[in-house]
């Protein structure tokens, strides 16, 4: 990790070491004293990483990244809301052990600085045993589901892709007045917004803790994103097809005659 | 905040009140939230009715409107109208369709009729306590126009523009003006003479100080809006930067070049109409069997529609053959002669009368074009005899529509303008709007918007210059406010509504909240587009915000239980 | 056990299928009175959030009307409408609401039998499905 940071002339290093026993993310700055690095605990890096951003200045950072946290910070950058100029990626190949802890499809950064990469399945069980379901018996499982959700914005807050502010299921306008559980709605809606970013790192389900299986619904929801459009998030380049015209032109910038 | 809505249910004579029961809705609406008043009237748009409506507004301090009676889109001015001479935004203004929408389409189950006509009245009355009067924006206008196109119609609208005094740039790619006239020596069915419409035209354009005529240049850039374009001409190897209050498009249609079909490109003596033309104008005909096709490429599969000049230029180089040689024999194989009009049908007789034949053919029995020898054989299967004949010839003409040209998806894209399945310009309302585009301060003359006759260019043409010079003489343009609106406080500035705008609206800045999305208000043509491309509500089109019609829905599910019961 | 009468929402846009609505009233065609119009400007604009939201508080079916594509007034506005309903309507079949219940089609101002067509096959679709069962289900 040293050797890519010294590599990589970043001002600053983003990564993970023991803190007070735990293992917390730290922002380190050249010459500080490491302390005892740690890749061991998947945390979100794109997501703190564009929480530090703005305090940054010119300076650039060296991100130790999962390839979650890559294809994080791939769509944060495509939509201008991070810099890939000023970030380094320091790529971290996930272990077997996390990939299936996170169901993982796509373990594997485009270049790899720490470990190597393995395997991964691209079916999912828990998506496979859902889909397996009769539209009754889905209604009837999402129904539960989604009444053991307490409104506490775990899965938002946890999210490297979700960026607004303030969200729009914090208000009345789609979802009822009445709170708690917040409706059938609500992470529907956070499925449609996610529906062209979503890079599966699984957060919102290890934040959730009412156990809502939302990874599951990623998945599935991104299944139909490619079967529909044939995109999938998470590169730093092709524009999201929701808001591209049909023959994928958006109007900016897009001078291609047919 | 409270809100005093007035809700107003018209009969429209029996046209509601025999399907609905108007009593009863007016009863219901009686009790939905922040209604004061309901009424009804026999019809609400007639003079009596407004009055009644503006006095109930005043009496009962109303300070929001629905009125439930026809569509919005023939009498919502009217409504708005009225509330304005009362005082009230005429954006707090809700109009309910309960005729179009309800009782003509449900005659026989006044019943449910009734019932429906209740929920739709609550969806208004739920949206119209939510609504915000809005301020018309007012933008200055650039004195100035743009024509794109120097052919007739274009010509026709510079000439136009110029003596009423307008400032105009003509930008023409090619490096002469007339376009597809340069070809033509007399225009039919009245032999006006091509080149001399031309050149006064031309003599117009240049006797003008306010005139420039850019030749051999094309328009590379377009940006702004209605009142205040700027364009980038691009010509010579020079880039110039112009302003324009308006844009006129007249990038005219080209005659299709049938290649392969009947021998063109491939037999000697097998021409299109428009080379028929120049051959006319030199004097130097030399055939005297003269084969005419008609509907070459057009009214089949792929290309369906007529051409419409192509007849009536048949008829006029027929009889003009006969002028320069009176024993020609002249023969238009046709699938129908369409010369509507009363000089047009004379022409038609004349050449009938002149000896020219005329053999009617049928799209699944074609013409067959070979060649024997020196000569030119046409086999047509003649629907009248019923039978096939050859027709020897020395010049076989085919009459091709005018398609657009190539670079017209160029030129779409270029003005943010629809073209129609055939790339032809395609303009806001065919009837009520035929020379403009639905892109404010852009307008389409001529036959880039769909083939037309000479005669049709110049009235094009001056109608465009017509509209084109409201704006700019009246030195003003009104914004309607329905535009996208940014709540910078909540913009994530995620850029979604910026790639979205079919307009190129919205563009993200920096803010006192940090960068944000901020919509050009003259550019927003209020589509909305960008509001269901955001995440948080950010943006919000008025009149129509996410808050109102959710709160729509709220009323739909709300009304259908109190309705049902 | 009552007649089941769906409850349907459908968002037409001004300057197409708002038309051919009007068209269809104009000439008389005569239709199942389920069908409840929100005008919008174009049905580019209708969020998803509206449709999750009415399936989600038990409406029956929704249906959003455009312009064809190629004749949008905003050109190429419902073309996005044209990718985002779908996608929406395949959302909501993965919790177990049937895909049919949304609708996208397009409706010109010149159509009003295909308004009429519309509707009454849409009513018709509805009603084989049976009532959205979120319209028992409290949360």
């Amino acid at each position: 990790m040293r050797i890519a940071f010294e590599e990589m002339k970043a001002d600053r290093l983003l990564t993970a070491r023991t803190e007070h026993g735990n293992v917390a993310p730290v922002l380190l700055a050249r010459g500080d004293e490491p302390g005892e690095l740690r890749t061991d605990v998947p945390y979100q890096m794109a997501n703190i990483l564009l929480r530090v951003v703005p305090y940054l200045g010119s300076d650039k950072i060296a991100v130790v990244a999962r390839r979650c946290d890559e294809k994080a910070i791939a769509e944060m950058s495509k939509r201008g809301l991070l810099d890939s100029g000023k970030i380094s990626l320091i790529g971290l190949a996930c272990d077997a052990e996390q990939v299936s802890e996170c169901r993982c499809s796509d373990p594997c950064p485009s270049k790899v600085h720490i470990g190597e990469c393995v395997k991964a399945s691209p079916t999912d069980k828990v998506v496979e045993d859902l889909l397996a379901k009769s539209i009754s018996e889905r209604l009837e499982f999402w129904t539960a589901q989604f009444r053991k959700c307490n409104k506490c914005f775990g899965c938002t807050s946890n999210c490297p892709v979700c960026f607004c502010d303030e969200c729009l299921l914090e208000e009345k306008t789609f979802t009822p007045e009445k709170g708690i559980p917040p409706g059938f709605a609500f992470h529907l809606i956070r499925s449609i917004h996610l529906a062209d970013k979503c890079v599966e790192c699984g957060e919102c389900e290890r934040a959730c803790p009412a156990d809502i299986p939302l990874l599951a619904l990623r998945k599935m929801v991104n299944r139909d994103v490619k079967e529909l459009f044939g995109f999938v998030s998470g590169d730093g380049e092709t524009t999201s097809p929701l808001l591209t015209t049909l023959d994928g032109d958006s109007m900016e910038g897009d001078n291609d005659v047919c | 905040m409270t809100v005093r809505i007035g809700v107003f249910i018209c009969h429209c004579g029996h046209n509601i009140a025999s399907t609905v029961d108007v009593e009863d809705v007016v009863e219901y609406a009686k009790g939905l939230p922040g209604v004061v008043y309901s009424g009804r009237n026999l019809y609400s748009c007639s003079q009596e009715g407004l009055t009644s409506i503006k006095e109930s507004i005043k009496n009962n301090e109303l300070d929001r409107v629905v009125v439930a009676a026809c569509t919005p889109r023939t009498h919502e001015p009217v409504f708005r109208r009225a509330c304005e001479q009362v005082g009230i935004n005429k954006y707090l203004f809700e109009f309910v369709n309960i005729r179009e929408h309800c009782s003509w389409i449900h005659t026989k189950e006044k019943e449910e009729a009734t019932k429906k006509a209740k929920k739709l009245v609550a969806m208004g009355v739920a949206k119209v306590a939510l609504l915000e009067p809005q301020e018309e924006g007012e933008s200055d206008v650039v004195p100035k126009a743009v024509v794109i196109g120097a052919g007739l119609s274009g010509l026709s609208a510079a000439a136009a523009l110029l003596n009423q005094g307008i400032e105009t740039h003509i930008v023409e790619k090619e490096a002469t003006v007339g376009g597809i006239l340069r070809d033509i020596a007399v225009i039919g069915p009245d032999d006006v003479d091509a080149q001399e419409l031309i050149r006064s035209l031309t003599e117009t354009v240049e006797k003008s100080p306010k005139a420039h005529l850019h030749l051999s240049s094309k328009v590379t850039e377009l940006k702004g809006f209605i009142g205040n374009f700027e364009l980038t001409i691009e010509g010579g190897g020079k880039e110039e930067t112009v302003q324009a209050g308006a844009v006129i498009v007249a990038t005219g249609g080209v005659e299709h070049r049938p290649e392969g079909e009947y021998g063109f490109g491939e037999l000697k003596g097998v021409i299109t109409q428009l080379e028929l033309e120049k051959i006319l104008g030199s004097g130097e005909l030399g055939a005297r069997r003269i084969v005419i096709i008609n509907c070459v490429g057009s009214r089949q599969p792929g290309r369906e529609y007529c051409s419409r000049v192509c007849c009536n230029a048949s008829l006029k180089n027929a009889v003009r053959v006969l002028d320069t040689d009176p024993d020609a024999s002249v023969t238009i194989v046709h699938r129908d002669i369409m010369s509507c009009g009363t000089v047009a049908e004379e022409l038609y007789r004349e050449a009938s009368d002149r000896g020219v034949r005329f053999v009617r053919y049928g799209l699944d029995q074609r013409p067959e074009v070979s060649s024997e020898g020196e000569q030119l054989v046409v086999e047509v299967f003649d629907e009248t005899l019923d039978e096939k004949i050859d027709l020897e010839s020395d010049l076989v003409v085919l009459a091709t529509p005018i398609v657009s040209p190539g670079d017209s998806s160029e030129t779409s894209k270029l003005l943010k303008v629809p073209r129609d399945k055939h790339g032809f310009f395609l303009e806001a309302h065919v009837k009520l709007r035929p020379v403009e585009f639905a892109t404010d301060g852009v307008f389409v003359c001529g036959s880039a918007r769909w083939p037309v006759s000479a005669r049709e260019c110049i009235w094009q043409g001056q109608a465009a210059a017509a509209k084109a010079s409201i704006p700019i003489s009246e030195g003003k343009v009104v914004i309607e406010a329905i535009t996208a609106v940014v709540d910078p406080e909540k913009c994530a500035a995620c850029g979604n509504c910026v790639i979205s705008c079919p307009y190129d609206a919205i563009e993200i800045v920096d803010t006192e909240s940090g960068r944000a999305a901020r919509v050009s208000e003259a550019q927003c043509k209020g589509c909305g587009t960008c509001v269901a491309a955001c995440h948080n509500d950010a943006i919000q089109q008025k009149g129509f915000s996410s808050r109102q019609l959710g709160a729509m829905i709220d009323a739909l599910i709300r009304a259908t239980a109190e309705v049902s019961r | 056990m009552t007649e089941f009468k769906p409850d349907i929402l459908a968002f037409c846009c001004n300057w197409c299928s708002y038309a051919g609505a009007d068209l269809a009233g104009v000439n008389r065609l005569q239709m199942p009175t389920n069908v409840n119009v929100v005008r919008v400007m174009c049905s580019a604009s209708v969020k998803p959030e509206y449709v999750i939201k009415a399936l989600s508080q038990g409406i029956d079916g929704v249906l959003v009307l455009g312009c064809h594509i190629g004749d949008c007034h905003y050109m190429t506005g419902n073309h996005r409408t044209a990718k985002r309903i779908p996608l929406t309507a395949k959302v909501l079949e993965k919790v177990g609401i049937d895909s049919r219940r949304v609708k996208l089609d397009w409706v010109s101002a010149a159509e009003g039998d295909k308004f009429q067509q519309v509707i009454t096959e849409f009513v018709e679709e509805i009603k084989g499905l049976g009532p959205n069962p979120l319209r028992e289900v409290r949360f």
